[in-house]
């Protein structure tokens, strides 16, 4: 059976897409056509998170019930506009070439290709070895109530705000909340690094009941949310904001103020899905153009030397 | 850059070319450790004698061959450094062969000889002539404490050299059942063999084009793990906690020390206009592509 191929014109580029009626969300009839509409909606907020950035791709072709997988080299018939950087990406010797999504038309490629969830390094080009920002992944364990993990990124807001970072927060679209710090472009890997993990021992200080720092699922205390701050490094990746998740009622990764988070705090939900699926791609377009992107305002890069300054009277 | 794994020099008649050795290929195997399914301990392996059960350490062994079944000729560290060849650092070149008169299934792994400063001309005129008469050198060198049998190439603006299979370590044709030349196919049929293999014809051979996919999915699978956080840490490896404060004077001592280094020399200027907060066009850097793989 042939695929059903359309033609899209993109920011002056045209484009091939397939299936558009293929459902990719079985229990809401998304398809992939709504995919692309989608991405081509948020593209104007969304871009500027990705562009320069080595992208990595986690695709559904067969919907959210089957297997995906992780691309980082670009797919085969990759159409020649599509830009792409060649990196030798971790201690793995071999270089890969990666698509970097600088535009409308390269957003509409790789949502037909059914990339569900977009991927990007912590850094950009031409500076792909300074990263400028670091992550504090807040993921919900089993048995983590939504009040649990609002009430950690709370006191993760609180313990940074005190050493002077306004940090900025993000749902992942599945369970938990990206904590990010954005930093000046001065730093390299392990400095990053070592700053992420400085705010997860801290957090964990003082949150000891409520967070657990253990990487084996089966050993973290029912109820604690995980802090994972092993996610930054070269070659690593985050969650864009505005990725989409392929979980039912397609969740969107939504950059949103902290009043959001105080507002989940008063909330009684048992676990914490079922909130984040309250940003989807159905309502995501509309907020961003009601309200722009929180995060465009917040985005203030911070320098290590000033916040270890003021955290080592308050932390020590 | 990667290690030499000598500085010599190749020789022939009365010329000599100072050059380093490297390795041309890397292998991209994927190495596994075996964990204990239990507990994701890492397992070793202990050496145990057969005759009195005794654990056995690295320094107590002695290599057998074994001549016949459960007879043993031993030798000894001295034994074998008595026969290894002089480890002589240079590629001695012994006759040169055109090329197509090499059996390409004699070449084996191929390495990079670069010239040293003062024999680059040198290099180069031997590079160039080897091509203009389409001959390679055949040549002896040692690599590892092993004598092998070589041939120094010319390839792009390389000269590399190829260890090569000794005639014995080929399998022969007879020993398999081989339709002979003279067997007949019909004309047509060549024809349209012919035909086929015009229209499945490239002009090039684009080694991009194909890649290692059982590789790529196991990896793929590994970072979707990671990213997943299905990880095991082994209890016993885990570093002993780490304090705030610790942390805090191990990042400020990094911070001192890039601040006097080279880390703030290249602070990038760039970066401002790609962070999500600038509001810059979508137009980037002109599409630069590679040949598209179709």
């Amino acid at each position: 059976m042939a695929p059903v191929k359309s033609q899209l014109t993109v920011g002056g580029r045209t484009l091939a897409v397939t299936n558009l009626d293929k459902v990719l969300w079985p229990r809401d009839g998304y398809t992939k056509g709504d995919l692309i509409a989608y991405y081509r909606a948020v593209a104007k907020w969304l871009l500027p998170h990705v562009r320069k950035r080595p992208l990595t791709l986690e695709r559904y072709p067969n919907g959210i019930d089957e297997a995906g997988w992780w691309e980082k080299h670009i797919p085969r018939g990759l159409p020649a506009w599509v830009r792409t950087v060649k990196i030798a990406a971790s201690t793995r010797d071999e270089k890969i070439e990666f698509i970097v999504c600088d535009d409308e038309a390269t957003l509409a490629y790789v949502a037909n290709l059914a990339a569900v969830v977009l991927h990007v390094w912590y850094s950009h080009e031409p500076t792909l070895d300074v990263p400028d920002f670091i992550l504090l992944d807040l993921d919900a364990g089993e048995g983590c109530t939504l009040a649990t993990l609002a009430r950690v990124a709370l006191a993760a807001r609180d313990e940074l705000a005190a050493a002077g970072v306004t940090p900025l927060v993000k749902t992942t679209g599945g369970s938990g909340l990206h904590v990010v710090v954005p930093l000046a472009p001065r730093y390299d890997w392990d400095q990053a690094k070592g700053f992420a993990e400085l705010i997860a021992r801290r957090l964990h200080a003082v949150e000891p009941d409520r967070t657990t720092l253990d990487r084996t699922i089966a050993r973290r205390p029912h109820g604690t949310v995980y802090l994972d701050y092993v996610q930054v490094g070269k070659g690593k990746t985050y969650v864009a904001p505005f990725s989409v998740r392929p979980r039912d009622h397609a969740p969107v990764s939504m950059p949103v103020a902290w009043s959001e988070i105080e507002a989940m705090g008063r909330k009684r939900a048992k676990g914490t899905a079922a909130e984040m699926t309250r940003w989807n791609i159905r309502n995501v377009p509309k907020l961003l153009a009601q309200g722009g992107d929180c995060w465009t305002e917040g985005w203030k890069p911070h320098r290590l030397e000033t916040v270890i300054a003021a955290a080592r009277s308050l932390w020590s | 850059m990667a290690h030499a794994i000598w500085s010599g020099a190749i020789n022939f008649g009365l010329v000599t070319i100072s050059v380093k050795l490297f390795t041309a290929v890397r292998t991209n195997e994927l190495r596994f450790n075996f964990l204990h399914k239990q507990d994701d301990g890492r397992i070793f392996n202990e050496r145990h004698c057969t005759v009195c059960g005794e654990k056995v350490e690295y320094g107590d062994l002695v290599r057998g061959y074994e001549y016949e079944k459960s007879h043993y000729v031993t030798l000894s560290d001295d034994d074998f450094k008595s026969v290894r060849p002089e480890a002589t650092q240079s590629v001695d070149i012994v006759e040169f062969v055109e090329l197509d008169k090499i059996n390409p299934m004699y070449f084996d792994t191929p390495y990079y000889l670069e010239p040293e400063k003062k024999s680059r001309h040198a290099y180069a005129l031997l590079r160039e002539s080897l091509r203009e008469a389409n001959k390679v050198g055949i040549a002896r060198v040692v690599i590892r404490s092993r004598e092998h049998l070589a041939a120094l190439k010319p390839n792009g603006d390389a000269l590399v050299l190829e260890l090569m299979h000794f005639a014995d370590e080929i399998v022969e044709q007879s020993d398999f059942d081989f339709p002979e030349l003279k067997e007949k196919v019909a004309p047509a049929e060549l024809k349209m063999a012919k035909m086929l293999i015009d229209s499945m014809s490239n002009e090039t051979f684009e080694a991009e084009k194909f890649h290692d996919d059982y590789r790529e999915a196991v990896m793929a699978m590994i970072d979707a793990r990671v990213a997943g956080e299905q990880v095991a840490v082994p209890e016993m490896k885990r570093p002993a906690a780490t304090n705030v404060v610790n942390l805090m004077d191990v990042l400020q001592r990094s911070l001192e020390q890039s601040k006097h280094g080279a880390a703030t020399a290249a602070r990038p200027k760039a970066a401002a206009a790609a962070k999500p907060a600038a509001k810059k066009s979508a137009t980037a850097a002109k599409p630069k592509r590679k040949k598209s793989a179709a």
